[in-house]
């Protein structure tokens, strides 16, 4: 028998009921948006846009913490890395659900249009960058990257599974060189996906506050799914109240992060009130938007943030798991008010095809995502930290 | 009560000594003890039985105080005492406002911390009794002390020699007032 | 922060548990925090002689001779200052900000790896800080207060400079909130105010070693007061470990702050150049690469000359190196998305100050920033070079120069092409600008020496939690 088959994925774990759940979900969603999409593809495909972004967040951002974790170490990325890994290697997947995005660059993006770009001078500046081949060109570019490095990620600390020989140093090395293309690549797809939406509009602080919200996304969806696996073996031998606040103060740092970006961002704008940049947030603080940015502020920032000072909190599985689930939910209205805004829609923070997009990209990226999990050993078998930590159980 | 003693004081050379005589002088029901050592031993505060400190929560009343006293004087300032036109920005700025807030607060909440800290622990303290005992300048090298105060209702000054000398301590000393 | 947990000497917290003890794969393939072959009674001495010694080494008078008289300079600049004004200096129209500024954001970023590592080291459970903590701390005082001389003299009259705080005057005026100026007065007295707190907290169980160790009654009396009546209780230790660890989760986001407040300066501006969104996290990794920069190049000479090669080992300096090389790598990031930018935004003013950095009157110094910041901290990606004292020490050079000549960039180069191209002009720097940077440097130097030989440089409590014979053994018998 295999060593490491204690450490599955049990079979009667939840998140298999979930996985099912969410599988058939994500095809009612998919069923949905075709249909919509027959009478409105132009709303649709923003809807996707906006779903794709959120849910692409978790893989990527996982990407980034699994090898932030190489480098610096630490008992908390050993308990996660099992689960980051399963993450990114959903990055083929996003790979082909990207494939709808590639096809409507026209009904997205004004510089897509050729009778918009025509009587702007600004966009036939930008048409070097700015333009569908090269767009797709770099799209492909930025998932090669991506599955690859994940590839040797998961592929190398499986192999540390089977040979007690320490491959720590590999990983390591992987992971610098990856974490600097990861952020070069990151920062020109946030720019290309969402901020190209107002082709005018330009913020240096993008790529990095994109980046940081997706950490962030990956962290709140990685801290639920550990407190459900933590309530049964293995997970539960090693999930102790310090783990857990490993990864609530990790939590609480991120929400940091992000509100520390946003607001430097605002207030930088805000103070010029230049005419070429104050437009973004005007359309974003307007017509409905203001009600979701100061629930970003109360429910993004402030209460995660009140919460997560407390030990004890960060100490409870089930109330750790609470505020997680919380910021998750606003990292998903973040994103929704960061994209949807750049489209006319009279009035309308979210319309049906949003809700349906979002569950067909997000159901069958879980579904995936759970077969992924169930893949590998739950925890990394020969990593220099886990006897530490299981050896401390009473 | 012995008349002109602080205490009797016990010395140890390594750590884990101290905190078993700190575990067995709780043990014998004394309850007024305190230990003396170079550097902090967290064993220590279960052994003679320290409870959770105010000071997280001084600091973040210091900081709230800090934070609000800082918006409000821009505010006031800005808005009722003296509003003047600065490039078109609304007279109340909050987003302008927010940097001088967050300074004040960590000021606040670092200054009720450190004062905090030293009210609590009765610092600055330019005589304690404890300097009596020669020995005692070794508290700050690498010697452990125990004292056992003669405040304490089961203090007699006899019985708790006997009782320390039984500890292995080093050495045994008396703490004059 | 009511969670912290007082856990600093993570040694007693018992080393298995402590969660991100954060060296998995470090601890395995470096050298060690301290060498071994110390008791708790070596290492107060081994740190403490250097203090309490009647046998100054002559080396310490000579580098404080030659730092004082660069001190004596710069009293002679501010003095001929006040006598003439700011004129005395390069400055002009369009370039109004030129050395006083650099220097003030050159020294205050150098100002913040103390804080970085004494707080932010200190919450990560990161045990190899405690050897360099201390003197970082100090430098990051020291720093400080060179950077608070420069915008107080920049402003002419520097003898009104208590008009920049909010207090009920007769003249019935408030300061202006909404300038990054008066947020810069708040955030450097703070920093300051906190540091010197996080500082001294630091150095009182320290103190009370030195007040019990002196031979002098002088010195028994100096360190006696400063120690307060320190005693070693466990109750005020109890304490005393929770007030440090809240000072640490309060440094921190007050470190990222201040030098977020002193990039606003520029970026709530429309200067082109100044006006970027990516300042605040670019100015702070700027500003702990510098910061990380000074440490070692403060750190490596001492070592040396005080034998502390024990306690400062190579596993500390090449920590210092792999930090300074992320944060370079992301001060590159900054220039990288900075120039794309410029082009992408299609802004004529952007790509025209873009095309001047390149090509302009100031290009070399352009060409320079990019070799010293980016090209020659490469090195810093190989172990080998990590392990030479001698390379990592001209590295560290190269990178304080590096950042020296961004802000040069980012203040001259932005200045002198105004948008009219009739206000454009030109800056030099005068022989007074030179005279106040080699002075402020002096003065760094001075009350740096003046505390490696009064104070120690190394926290002795701290140093003891590291040693093996300080673990208690639970016989839970």
């Amino acid at each position: 028998m295999n060593p490491g088959e204690a450490y599955l994925l049990p079979r009667d774990s939840p998140l298999e009921q979930m996985a099912t759940f969410a599988g058939v979900c994500g095809l009612v969603g998919f069923v949905v948006c075709g249909a919509m999409a027959v009478a409105t593809p132009a709303a649709v495909a923003e809807s996707y846009l906006f779903a794709f972004l959120f849910w692409s967040g978790i893989p990527l951002g996982s990407l980034a913490i699994l090898m932030l974790q190489h480098i610096t170490g630490g008992a908390w990325g050993a308990v996660l890395r099992r689960i980051l890994e399963a993450a990114t290697r959903t990055l083929p997947l996003l790979a082909i659900l990207f494939l709808p995005i590639l096809f409507s660059t026209g009904l997205l993006f004004e510089w897509a249009r050729p009778e918009v770009v025509e009587h702007d001078l600004v966009l036939q500046h930008k048409r070097a960058y700015l333009n569908v081949p090269f767009f797709a060109f770099r799209a492909v570019l930025y998932f090669v990257v991506w599955i690859v490095l994940s590839h040797f990620l998961s592929e190398w600390s499986r192999r540390q599974d089977r040979a007690p020989e320490s491959i720590g140093l590999r990983l390591e090395n992987i992971s610098r060189g990856g974490l600097l293309l990861f952020v070069l690549t990151m920062t020109f797809a946030s720019i290309d996906w969402a901020m190209s939406l107002e082709p005018h509009w330009y913020s240096t602080m993008y790529g990095i506050l994109f980046i940081g919200g997706q950490v962030l996304s990956a962290l709140a969806f990685v801290i639920p799914v550990t407190a459900v696996l933590a309530a049964r073996p293995p997970m539960l031998e090693v999930m102790t109240a310090d783990r857990f606040q490993d990864l609530g103060k990790l939590l609480l740092a991120f929400v940091m992060v992000w509100a520390y970006f946003s607001f430097s961002q605002f207030l930088i704008i805000w103070s010029a009130d230049l005419p070429e940049e104050t437009p973004w947030y005007l359309r974003r603080l307007s017509q409905g938007w203001q009600w979701a940015a100061i629930a970003l502020i109360i429910l993004h920032f402030m209460l995660p943030f009140v919460l997560l000072l407390s030990r004890d909190l960060k100490r409870s599985r089930r109330w750790l798991m609470a505020v997680a689930a919380v910021v998750l939910a606003m990292r998903a209205i973040d994103l929704s008010w960061l994209v949807l805004p750049a489209f006319d829609r009279g009035g309308l923070l979210w319309v049906p095809s949003d809700f349906a997009a979002f569950l067909g990209v997000g159901g069958l990226w879980f579904y995936y995502y759970v077969r992924q999990l169930r893949s590998a050993p739950m925890l990394p078998l020969n990593d220099e930290s886990l006897p530490e930590m299981r050896g401390l159980q009473p | 009560m012995s008349a002109g003693i602080y205490g009797l004081m016990a010395e140890f050379s390594d750590p884990s000594a101290l905190v078993s005589a700190a575990r067995k002088t709780r043990e014998a029901g004394y309850v007024r003890i305190d230990a003396y050592t170079p550097y902090p031993i967290e064993e220590l505060d279960e052994a003679i039985g320290i409870h959770h400190t105010r000071l997280p929560m001084i600091a973040l009343i210091g900081g709230i105080v800090g934070g609000l006293a800082g918006f409000g004087l821009q505010y006031w300032t800005s808005v009722i005492d003296y509003p003047i036109n600065v490039g078109g920005r609304p007279l109340f700025s909050w987003p302008a406002f927010i940097p001088v807030a967050f300074e004040c607060t960590i000021l606040g909440a670092a200054l009720s911390a450190v004062f905090g800290m030293l009210g609590l622990n009765g610092l600055p303290q330019p005589y304690h009794p404890v300097f009596n005992v020669p020995r005692f300048a070794l508290a700050s090298r690498d010697r452990f002390f125990l004292c056992i105060e003669a405040a304490d209702p089961n203090f007699d000054a006899d019985e708790t020699w006997s009782f320390l000398s039984r500890l292995q301590p080093r050495q045994v000393s008396q703490v004059d007032e | 922060m009511a969670d912290k947990k007082p856990t600093k000497g993570s040694k007693q917290k018992g080393a298995p548990v402590s969660a991100g003890a954060g060296s998995r794969s470090l601890s395995s393939h470096l050298p060690p925090v301290v060498e071994p072959g110390y008791t708790m009674a070596t290492v107060a001495d081994k740190i403490s002689e250097v203090v309490l010694t009647q046998n100054t080494p002559r080396g310490w008078y000579i580098g404080l001779a030659f730092s004082f008289a660069l001190t004596m300079l710069l009293l002679v600049s501010i003095t001929w200052l006040l006598v003439r004004g700011v004129g005395i200096w390069g400055i002009n129209v369009p370039v109004a900000w030129a050395f006083a500024i650099i220097n003030f954001v050159w020294w205050i970023g150098i100002g913040h790896a103390g804080t970085l590592i004494s707080a932010i080291l200190l919450l990560l459970r990161q045990d190899w800080r405690t050897s360099i903590n201390r003197f970082a701390e100090a430098m990051t005082l020291f720093a400080v207060a060179c950077a608070g001389l420069y915008p107080l003299l920049h402003m002419g009259r520097p003898w009104l400079a208590y008009w920049l705080f909010p207090y009920p005057n007769t003249m019935g005026m408030w300061p202006q909130f909404r300038s990054p100026l008066v947020w810069d007065v708040f955030a450097v007295t703070t920093y300051l105010l906190v540091s010197l707190m996080f500082w001294y907290i630091g150095l009182i169980p320290d103190l009370a070693t030195l007040r019990d160790r002196s031979p002098s009654r002088t010195g028994r009396i100096v360190y006696g007061l400063l120690a307060m009546g320190w005693r070693g209780s466990a109750r005020h230790w109890h304490r005393y470990e929770m007030t440090y660890l809240l000072l640490a989760g309060l440094s921190t986001p007050l470190v990222v702050s201040v030098h977020t407040i002193v990039s606003f300066d520029f970026a709530v501006a429309q200067v082109p150049g100044w006006h970027a969104t990516v300042f605040p996290p670019y100015f702070v990794a700027g500003a702990v690469y510098a910061g990380f920069a000074m440490v070692v190049i403060l750190a490596i000479p001492l070592r040396r000359f005080y034998g502390l090669q024990d306690f400062v080992t190579m596993r500390h300096l090449d920590h210092m190196a792999r930090i300074m090389l992320a944060t370079g790598l992301f001060v590159a990031y900054g220039y990288m998305i900075e120039t794309f930018m410029a082009w992408y935004s299609g802004s004529v003013y952007e790509s025209s100050l873009m095309n001047n950095r390149f090509t302009g009157p100031y290009a070399i110094l352009y060409w320079s920033l990019l070799l010293f910041n980016v090209l020659i901290p490469q090195g810093l990606w190989f172990a080998r070079v990590r392990s030479s004292t001698t390379a990592l020490f001209m590295i560290a050079i190269s990178v304080s120069i590096g950042m020296w000549l961004e802000r040069f960039i980012i203040v001259v180069v932005s200045l002198h092409r105004d948008f009219l191209p009739s206000s454009w002009g030109m800056y030099y720097p005068t022989f007074w600008d030179w005279s106040m940077y080699l002075g402020s440097i002096g003065l760094f130097f001075s009350l740096l020496f003046l505390f490696l030989r009064f104070l120690p440089m190394i926290s002795i409590f701290e140093m003891r939690t590291l040693l093996p014979e300080s673990e208690v053994k639970e016989d839970l018998g």
